[in-house]
């Protein structure tokens, strides 16, 4: 049960809000930070509206760090952040080599 | 805990309501029994805008929505829906294509939509990527398109802000009658909430929720896949579907393209946790290849399946239940609960308040069928 | 649709761990790795790896690769390169992309053994060209033969940036500084031994407070860390470098387990988000096994005989051995696996204080916060003895699973015993010939051979030495202590290179007997 609606604080800018934590989709840390702020306090939904961990490398770079940057926002462990859920393709594949699929099932 | 209305489903159209409600400053709690906000069709949808190829009972309801809603939603929600009005073109290549597209086309003229059909040349005039393959096409130049995921968070953002109350984990059992009304809603953690009215708004999961009550609701859960490519330098922005509905969607503001797809096989698939299957984007990909032959380069980056909630007869219910007062219904959307969803939040939000609904709402009953 | 027995993702070491033992039970495997070489991360492993004989202990990572690859192929293994997994479906069918088409296949068994990805830390210019993950770095040497850099920063004072800081200067980078938030140094006091007597300045305790340059790296300003990981200002020093190499943790690549339906579990002792298996490997799906570091970060020694495992259980499932053979195969795997997870780098101490070793011998603060063991500290350990002539100086100070030094001595000088992590000790009754062998098996570098007094003021040190241009007899050259601070001249009397010191030559240097027990390493330079 996660209540949407308990304290946990004003958003309060920092230095480093600036820095770019999801390189793919370049968003920053001051971006995660007034998302969580927002309501977005899972890491699908801060997915959903920022689009981190959306690009070409899927989060493999930077789903530790928006863990980190939404935990401390939240005030609990990042371990109780769930990632968000692995999707095919594994690596970004071109729609044409995709396409030439099925000729082994025959 | 209390609230004048309690909201089943924390989707688009339980975040839409929320959201309308708590403008007007009822009070509202939202229960969404997974762990995140928007889980369902919401955010697995292709982001159409459209009122073309739509069932004419429908029709007013999208209409509505495009023009008193889409166009000021990123402002009224402090958040960018994405949102391009730049037509809707439903492509086709046979004389079968032609056939349905113009059945579609006839129909919503009759209803009053600007929408007509096109040959092949004039698809390409309005779109060049297309290629010769398309040589019919049905062309409505006030739909569009929009972005699911951010206009989903986007009203549960501003709900949250005015003041609705969002509680996810949460999963509702059960709604109990209380000396002959809808009052209490429990949930799996066997917290009990209470209000005057509860919405049940959880897609396909509504019908074991409602028959608690003793309501059912004809429908079946359909899996549908959507898939995502890199971004590119913007091409088009209108909206897009087939006369064979393999695909459709549409390219975002990111510049990624957004499509979602049918595989053709086994829509009823193995209930549980909506799974990918191997072969549907493959299959998409074909489909989109052969109308978008430049797209063939671009690289698909993430795949994923959601239900959609399907009604008997294709139309949502969006309905008081007399019998058993309190209880509002909002399920069945079809797939097409997306472009329909701000009026739709308008409306039950009338309904909570018992307020004299914009439109007319007759033809979505609960016991039509 | 084709089917194989067993469809394993990931050639590295435990995917070929995986393939030999289930092949040589008599199963058809298919092993798809997305690199065109395979071998996971051991084809970068030019180092000695620990352990013992069982875990192919002192031999290099690459050539460990290469026997795996070997035996593989023996066995009928097919092993398809450049192979992208694109997804593992229900019924365990995957689709694979090979070439410029899309496969599909089907295991009866299905081995996840993806590996891990390099953690990133973020700070102002963390995005600069310049700034790359430790084993990127070590990738770019080690497969490519090229330098990353010319003057490097290391942050992470783990076995990984501890290593790569020494292939650094192997490769000819200079290594400006080793830096980590922590107070105390993460890897092995051998590593770290090796690096420092290079003369890299440790700054436990420090952090990067950011990378300087517009478009690409050109200087790097570190800063102390207070209890709670804050900067604490003033106390900034800056460095002029083009590389900012970052060895912050490994994060399992899970996301295939998680896409096929696996229950998942963020253990931080595992290091993330991983699948959980059983004892045999094997995930919440039956039939669908995880190995290595994809299920929980370790060496790549424990990776592979989890690997064998999995290998061996999955032979069982499918009915190609006995239940009876599985457990007294799998019991045999596990206790080399207990063998590897003991002593105080074992999982399950981590962020563990130690103070004593297993032998009760207090653990040098100096080694754990700069990186070396002081002249005073070094003579508390067994491995440290003074003796006429030539002897073993063993400056193994932490209790760690590898034990290549005692079989490495054909006369017994160095002993062990049967429990791998307990500290080697100098047998006082053997006789030392100076042969060198036990320098050569050291996989930490840590052994030397002293001769205190050749009776004419001088003393003679045996050390290993790695480093090409490989000094000749008779250089002239400068020695330098434990810290890497030059202490006295020295000369080069002998350099030994053979077969069986695989790439490790021994370097004797003569210096003034006074320096014997400080001066541990040779630079050539005036």
């Amino acid at each position: 049960m996660n209540d949407r609606n308990r304290n946990i604080g004003e958003y309060i800018p920092a230095d480093d809000d600036n820095i770019i934590v999801c390189r793919c989709e370049e968003i920053t840390k001051g971006e995660i930070r007034r998302a969580v702020h927002d309501g977005m306090f899972t890491l699908t939904e801060i997915r959903r509206y920022l689009r981190t961990g959306m690009g070409l490398c899927q989060g493999q770079t930077c789903t530790k760090l928006v863990k980190s940057i939404v935990a401390k926002e939240l005030g609990i462990r990042p371990s109780d952040l769930e990632p968000a859920t692995g999707r095919a393709p594994m690596r970004p594949i071109e729609m044409y080599i995709l396409a030439q699929d099925g000729e082994d099932m025959k | 805990m209390n609230a004048e209305v309690i909201i089943v489903g924390g989707g688009i159209i339980g975040c839409s309501t929320a959201y309308n409600l708590a403008k007007n400053g009822v009070s509202v709690i939202v229960l969404e029994g997974s762990e995140h906000i928007g889980n369902g069709g919401s955010t697995r949808n292709g982001g159409g805008v459209r009122q073309s190829g739509r069932d004419p009972r429908e029709l007013p309801l999208v209409m509505y929505a495009i023009k008193n809603i889409w166009k000021d939603l990123s402002d009224m929600l402090d958040t960018d829906v994405e949102y391009h009005q730049q037509g809707n073109l439903r492509l086709g290549s046979t004389d079968k294509h032609h056939q349905i597209l113009n059945g579609l086309t006839e129909r919503a003229i009759k209803c009053g939509l600007d929408v007509r059909m096109i040959d092949g040349y004039e698809a390409r005039q309005i779109n060049p990527y297309l290629s010769e393959e398309v040589t019919c096409a049905s062309w409505c130049p006030t739909d569009g398109h929009a972005n699911p995921l951010t206009a989903t968070m986007g009203y549960y953002k501003m709900a949250r802000r005015l003041g609705a109350h969002f509680i996810s984990g949460e999963k509702v059992t059960e709604i109990r009658k209380i000396k002959g009304k809808a009052r209490q809603v429990i949930t799996e953690s066997g917290n009990i909430y209470e209000g005057d009215k509860i919405i049940v708004a959880s897609g396909y999961e509504s019908r074991f929720i409602v028959s608690t009550v003793g309501i059912d609701v004809p429908m079946q859960p359909v899996l549908l896949e959507t898939l995502v490519t890199e971004a590119v330098a913007p091409m088009f922005w209108q909206m897009l579907g087939t006369a064979d509905a393999d695909f459709y969607g549409h390219q975002s503001n990111h510049g990624s393209f957004v499509f979602g797809l049918n595989s053709g096989y086994e829509p009823y698939a193995r209930p549980g946790k909506p799974v990918s299957s191997s072969i549907a984007v493959s299959a998409a990909c074909r489909g989109i290849m052969k109308y978008f032959p430049s797209l063939s380069d671009i690289k698909v980056v993430r795949s994923w399946a959601g239900w959609m909630d399907s009604c008997a007869d294709h139309i949502p219910v969006i309905s008081p239940v007399e019998e058993v007062p309190g209880l509002i219904l909002a399920c069945g959307f079809s797939g097409h609960g997306f472009g329909i969803a701000p009026a739709v939040g308008l409306l039950l939000s009338q309904l909570a308040t018992e307020q004299k609904t914009t439109l007319d709402l007759s033809e979505f009953r609960y016991n039509r069928f | 649709m084709k089917r194989y027995d067993m469809i394993i993702v990931g050639a590295g070491p435990a995917g070929l761990s995986a393939a030999i033992e289930s092949a040589k039970r008599g199963m058809h495997v298919i092993v798809y790795d997305e690199n065109a070489k395979p071998g996971g991360q051991l084809f970068k492993q030019i180092h000695k790896f620990f352990g013992s004989k069982e875990h192919k202990a002192k031999i290099r990572g690459f050539r460990i690769g290469d026997e795996l690859l070997a035996e593989a192929s023996a066995l009928g293994v097919e092993v398809v390169l450049n192979a992208i997994v694109i997804g593992l479906f229900s019924e365990k069918e995957v689709t694979v992309k090979i070439d410029e088409h899309v496969e599909h296949v089907k295991g009866d068994t299905v081995l996840i053994a993806t590996g891990a990805s390099e953690n990133m830390v973020t700070f102002p210019g963390w995005t600069l060209p310049g700034v790359i993950g430790a084993g990127a770095a070590q990738t770019m040497m080690n497969l490519h033969g090229t330098l990353p850099g010319k003057r490097v920063l290391m942050l992470g004072s783990g076995n990984v940036g501890l290593v790569v800081s020494f292939q650094l200067m192997q490769a000819g980078c200079e290594v400006v500084a080793l830096a980590d938030a922590a107070p105390r140094i993460g890897g092995y006091g051998v590593h770290a031994s090796k690096v420092s007597r290079c003369g890299v300045p440790f700054y436990l305790s420090h952090t990067i407070v950011s990378a300087d340059g517009d478009d690409h790296v050109t200087g790097v300003t570190i800063a102390e860390v207070d209890k709670n990981w804050q900067i604490i200002k003033g106390t900034e020093k800056h460095f002029d470098v083009d590389t900012i190499c970052l060895a912050v943790g490994l994060s399992p690549m899970s996301k295939l387990c998680d896409m096929a339906g696996c229950q998942m579990e963020d253990n931080p002792s595992k290091a993330d988000f991983v699948p959980t298996v059983n004892k045999y490997g094997e995930t919440s799906i039956s039939g669908i096994y995880a190995a290595g570091d994809v299920s929980g970060i370790e060496e790549a020694s424990s990776a592979m005989i989890e690997g064998r495992i999995a290998g061996i259980a999955a032979a069982a499932k499918l009915g190609f051995i006995t239940e009876e053979e599985c457990n007294i195969e799998i019991e045999k795997q596990e206790s080399a696996l207990e063998g590897l997870r003991q002593g105080m780098f074992a999982p399950g101490m981590r962020g563990k204080i130690i103070t004593e070793t297993d032998e009760g011998v207090e653990v040098s603060q100096n080694l754990l916060k700069k990186g070396f063991v002081t002249e005073e500290e070094i003579e508390r350990f067994p491995g440290v003895t003074h003796s006429e002539g030539i002897h073993p100086v063993i400056e193994c100070t932490q209790n760690i699973p590898c034990n290549p030094c005692q079989d490495a001595c054909s006369k017994h000088c160095i002993k062990i015993g049967s429990n791998i992590t307990a500290l080697p000790a100098v047998n006082p009754e053997a006789k030392c010939t100076g042969c060198g062998m036990c320098v050569a098996s050291c996989s930490g570098q840590a052994i030397f051979l002293v001769n205190e007094d050749c009776g004419d003021g001088t003393a003679e040190i045996t050390l290993p030495y790695e480093f090409l241009a490989l000094p000749q007899k008779g250089d002239k050259g400068i020695a330098l202590n434990r810290n890497g601070q030059k202490i006295c001249e020295a000369e080069v009397v002998n350099v030994r290179t053979a077969k069986a010191f695989d790439h490790t030559n021994l370097l004797t240097m003569k210096v003034p007997k006074e320096f014997a027990l400080n001066a541990r390493f040779f630079k050539k330079e005036a």
